[in-house]
């Protein structure tokens, strides 16, 4: 089994393998996917050590949960779930040690978003791909964790309002709120990128 | 414009709403100039992103990354190599742990209730019955003259046979 050469085998399967105890076979997912899982961990933690940590942690968990895997969703999909739920809650635990930030409570208290001008031209027109993806990329950083893990939810892993509320743990009606915030300091960042640069 | 309007728009655009509420919001963006001016600001930035995440690469060696992790499930597998045995302990756990907690909640409810409540004569009494059985244990609601007594052996021991209630005449 150890010699075995699984780089030509499907997701699937080896995914049935590992659940049979195959760790080459897991090795071989772990290597197809890991950037991925990284890239979501690094997209909500922003921080490269922080960021590989937890994604470890949830290839770890995921080899201990392989069992419950009954392919309802992707493998992918399902890691990737392991690994914003370990993100959260690294985040929660982060967050009970400090104060909570002054966009935080503005955004609480009604929020600095609703006064706010409006972005009268779209501000990535025109762009490059890879320039648009740099701005957007320092734009996300620039986010609260909580508006940004919200984004990140929404629009790159497609969740629905009520799956969001579920994973962060919180009202429907503070999802939309923050939601609103997040897109509306993006427009307002990638003006601002697009007159800088 | 309301903050409740604002989020209408936004579900508006996530296809969030019921048919009727979109319907209404389709009305007043048909109508409202600044609505339709923050709906196009937000569908900017949703198609900005859509598609447009960084790529961010493991920044380590495939295999000191793998190497970690591998570590890290033989180490967790030594702590708990066995599952079955596992499993028969959560269980036990599962059951075991509220149930004796139920218990020493009970006894100590009892102890109190005897501490504070009763004469001292009725607390002689209960003494000389556990000394007759330690296996018995009475307890005696003088307030509303109920005994209760709990066998922790069976029915049929000789306790019962001479009284089958299973209860101690205190008279």
């Amino acid at each position: 089994m150890a010699d075995k050469d699984h780089s030509a085998t499907d997701d699937a399967v080896l995914v049935r393998a590992a659940q049979q105890g195959d760790m080459r076979a897991f090795e071989e997912l772990v290597a197809r996917h890991r950037d991925k899982i990284y890239a979501r961990a690094y997209s909500m933690m922003r921080n490269e050590e922080e960021a590989v940590d937890l994604s470890q942690e949830a290839w770890v968990k995921g080899w201990q949960r392989l069992a419950q895997f009954q392919g309802d969703s992707s493998f992918t999909t399902w890691m990737t779930r392991i690994t914003i739920n370990l993100c959260l809650d690294q985040l929660r635990r982060k967050k009970r040690h400090r104060t909570e930030s002054i966009e935080e409570m503005d955004e609480e208290s009604g929020g600095v978003e609703r006064q706010m001008p409006i972005v009268m031209v779209n501000p990535t027109e025109r762009l490059e791909r890879a320039e648009l993806r740099v701005r957007i990329d320092l734009a996300l950083s620039q986010l609260s964790e909580s508006h940004r893990t919200v984004l990140v939810l929404h629009e790159f892993e497609q969740m629905d309002y009520k799956t969001i509320a579920k994973t962060m743990r919180c009202s429907m009606g503070t999802v939309m709120s923050r939601l609103f915030y997040a897109r509306r300091k993006m427009a307002a960042l990638l003006r601002d990128l697009q007159k800088s640069g | 414009m309301k903050p409740e309007v604002q989020l209408k728009l936004q579900a508006y655009l996530d296809g969030e709403l019921s048919s009727g509420e979109a319907k209404a919001v389709a009305d007043l963006i048909a109508r409202d100039a600044e609505a339709r001016a923050l709906l196009a600001e937000l569908t900017h930035t949703c198609s900005a992103l859509a598609g447009f995440e960084a790529e961010s690469k493991l920044p380590e060696s495939g295999e000191f990354y793998w190497s970690k992790i591998a570590r890290d499930i033989q180490r967790q597998e030594r702590r708990s190599p066995e599952r079955s045995p596992a499993s028969i302990f959560a269980l036990l756990r599962r059951f075991a742990v509220p149930t004796s907690v139920l218990v020493a909640l009970l006894l100590g409810l009892l102890v109190v209730k005897q501490q504070l409540g009763f004469d001292h004569r009725f607390a002689v009494l209960e003494t000389d019955t556990a000394q007759v059985d330690a296996g018995t244990f009475t307890y005696r609601d003088f307030a509303s003259g109920t005994t209760l007594v709990w066998l922790s052996y069976p029915a049929e021991n000789e306790f019962a046979e001479t009284d089958p209630a299973g209860t101690i005449n205190w008279e």
